[in-house]
């Protein structure tokens, strides 16, 4: 027993050194390499030809099957700036500009919603100073995107932003800021929007939900009304409450921290990933969405039952004559006889 | 600065006490719609219908399936002075998206069956390395390693086709008789099994003596731990088997079995039932808090799991309870679809790993 437990805890300490240094080893190696290759995509002529490749990519998408709700979890601000050694402001601004450069991205492949996860009603916890440092930019942020969604130029035209969850714990001057943004944007028509969940937590709106639905019981003599529709009309997501098609959390943490239940707990495709969300990037949301619409397509085979050939027949209809024989106009069969012949 | 508080406690115990008197308003919709899986779990799950010749099919078909429409057929783009213009694709444009597409498609097919390949062949090495069985000192030994475990395990089960192995509502017993069996081993105190038609829930006596019977071949037929089983539809609580449910004062176990009635729909019902409480007088609006919700649906389904294994290809919640899923840590194996223990004692060393924080 003592011998084995001698010969054990330096084979183990070995073995855990070497997967350490490998890992250490591997770890630079990537990062060098993504500095180079993000360097090299840099210089102009090379940058031109990258846009234009993922242009090409983004409308490849966008012919084919394309999901209506994303959702975003943005995780790893944090860490991104303690690993970075920024001060924890330029992290989270880095955020908010992966956040832009994602939801430009979305739009052109032709999602209708976008929703993210921007503060959650637990993180009143951290410290003060924190909160106060997220309050401003959140209102800087919200601001731009307004100015945005204004701008002919640009291409977040007409898309209208939604601030949803418990907003009563914000400030006065935060939620008349929200109104009127709220109010500029809503232009009637709308293709694309956007819903920033800022204090939110998911049983936050479905207690509220729960509320508005026993609240209006008030006007009618019974409580039948109530459904899982009207559950879900009052939901924060107005049209988009009722499912999300596909949910990113970044940072590797696998579970949904209070977001989205309701939309998410039936049929959407929950994708965790392990980058940081300052560095979550075009490639990682291509590849996302390819494989969405990959298995949609599957999917949507299996469902029409498609099949070329019926298509072809069906479209080859018009040219054959329809058949119409009349049972009087064959000629007269001969006459029947059976073998039992009987004597009438 | 605890007196609002204890207020608040007292005012949530009344109300809750005015909505335990009232029983829940139960609806009778117990007709189940199919389930619609999301895209990439509909896709590999489909059994022996799902062939490689059928995805290259609807891959080549994918050209003709979409319509054309306009709305497609919008495109923004960067022009050389870094502004955005608007505009819409010709038809051949359309047609030369749609051939890149089928060529990114086919490529990922590609990528996507070598993955699939080596995510198969890494699960077979696993299951040679964790192969306990049915003996429960080498599963306690494995969890010994673990700084922590669960304290509630969930798990989605489901039903495989009536040709596959361990297919139809039989397979699904053995399934979750297994699980109970590594779940005590572990020593794990509550399981919550879930399935989405509610089938476990309908042969509560199969099951229990499926349980029963895979108890005593790990613990041999003198000693099989004690256990219960919770039906919280419908309020019920079986112990053991059958023929000797004495209750006892201690179980091993507590294995609660869910299905998707007790997910969206009890919520509709626990409105429905304040909705009633409101208008007569009972409950005022501002008593409807998260924690009242919280506590009437512990009352109803259970507690939060902390741990929810899933046995298919990708996650897929299948309607699982909303509310009890808040800060349940996931774990799944990709390209799995077997119940088996090599996924169960990775999902407990995934949690002994992760690490809390609520918002901070």
């Amino acid at each position: 027993m003592l011998i084995k437990l001698y010969l054990e805890a330096p084979i183990v300490w070995f073995f855990t050194l070497i997967l350490e240094i490998v890992r250490q080893v591997i770890y630079g190696l990537k990062h060098t390499m993504q500095e180079a290759i993000s360097a090299f995509c840099n210089q102009s002529p090379i940058s031109k030809v990258v846009l234009v490749v993922q242009n090409s990519l983004v409308y490849a998408l966008r012919v084919g099957p394309v999901p209506d709700h994303v959702s975003f979890v943005m995780d790893g601000n944090r860490r991104f700036a303690n690993l970075k050694k920024l001060p924890l402001k330029e992290g989270h601004e880095a955020g908010g500009a992966t956040f832009l450069k994602l939801v430009y991205i979305c739009k052109r492949i032709g999602v209708k919603c976008i929703s993210c996860y921007a503060f959650s009603i637990e993180n009143f916890n951290r410290s003060q100073e924190e909160i106060d440092t997220l309050m401003e930019l959140f209102s800087r942020k919200l601001s731009e995107f307004a100015e945005k969604a204004k701008d002919h130029q640009d291409a977040l035209h007409g898309c209208k932003i939604n601030v949803v969850g418990n907003k009563s714990l914000l400030s006065a001057k935060l939620r008349t800021q929200i109104k009127e943004v709220e109010k500029l944007t809503d232009t009637g028509n709308t293709k694309f929007s956007l819903y920033i969940c800022f204090p939110y937590t998911s049983r936050d709106e479905i207690t509220t939900s729960i509320m508005k639905n026993v609240a209006a019981t008030r006007s009618t003599p019974s409580t039948t009304e109530i459904s899982e529709e009207t559950l879900t009309n009052n939901m924060h997501l107005g049209p988009f409450s009722n499912t999300c098609d596909i949910l990113i959390r970044t940072s590797g943490h696998k579970r949904l921290s209070d977001y989205m239940l309701w939309e998410s707990h039936e049929n959407a495709t929950i994708e965790f990933d392990n980058t940081l969300w300052p560095s979550f990037g075009f490639t990682k949301i291509f590849f996302i969405m390819l494989k969405w619409s990959y298995y949609k397509n599957i999917q949507q085979y299996s469902e029409t039952s498609f099949s070329l050939r019926k298509e072809i027949l069906r479209s080859c209809h018009n040219f054959v004559k329809p058949v119409s024989v009349p049972l009087q106009s064959l000629a007269a069969a001969p006459p029947a006889v059976t073998v039992t012949k009987k004597k009438a | 600065m605890s007196e609002p508080r204890d207020e608040a406690r007292a005012t949530t115990g009344k109300s809750a006490e005015n909505l335990q008197k009232t029983r829940l308003l139960r609806s009778e919709s117990t007709k189940f719609q199919d389930h619609v899986a999301p895209p990439i779990v509909g896709a590999l799950k489909r059994g022996s219908a799902n062939t490689k010749m059928r995805t290259v099919k609807a891959i080549a078909e994918s050209i003709l399936i979409n319509k054309c429409s306009d709305e497609k057929r919008m495109k923004d783009e960067v022009d050389k002075h870094g502004q955005w213009k608007h505009s819409t694709m010709g038809i051949i444009e359309f047609f030369v998206y749609k051939i890149l597409l089928v060529g990114l498609y086919i490529a990922y097919g590609i990528f996507r069956y070598f993955q699939y390949q080596y995510n198969l062949m890494k699960l077979r090495i696993l299951n040679v390395f964790y192969s306990p069985s049915n003996t429960p000192q080498l599963i306690r030994q494995d969890v010994r390693k673990l700084n922590k475990i669960p304290k509630v395990l969930a798990s989605i089960l489901e039903v495989k086709p009536v040709g596959d192995v361990g297919g139809g509502s039989k397979g699904l017993l053995n399934d979750g008789s297994k699980l109970v069996c590594w779940t005590v081993s572990a020593g794990i105190k509550q399981l919550i099994l879930y399935d989405y038609e509610g089938i476990l829930q309908g042969n509560v006596e199969l099951f229990r003596e499926g349980i029963y019977a895979k108890l005593s071949k790990y613990y041999g037929p003198y000693n099989v731990p004690t256990f219960a089983v919770k039906v919280p539809h419908e309020n019920k609580v079986y112990y053991n088997l059958k023929g000797n449910s004495q209750k006892k004062s201690k179980v091993s176990i507590e294995v609660s079995l869910l299905s998707s009635r007790d997910g969206r729909e009890t919520i509709v019902d626990l409105t429905k039932t304040m909705a009633h409480l409101y208008k007569q007088g009972d409950l005022s609006l501002d008593e409807i808090t998260v924690d009242l919700v919280d506590q009437e649906l512990v009352q109803l389904v259970g507690h939060e799991p902390d741990l929810l294994l899933y046995f298919g290809p990708a996650l897929d919640l299948q309607g699982y309870p909303p509310w009890h899923l808040r800060l349940t840590e996931f774990f799944w194996e990709a390209d799995n679809n077997q119940v088996t223990y090599s996924v169960f004692i990775r999902g407990l060393r995934v949690y002994a790993g992760a690490q809390m924080n609520v918002g901070k």
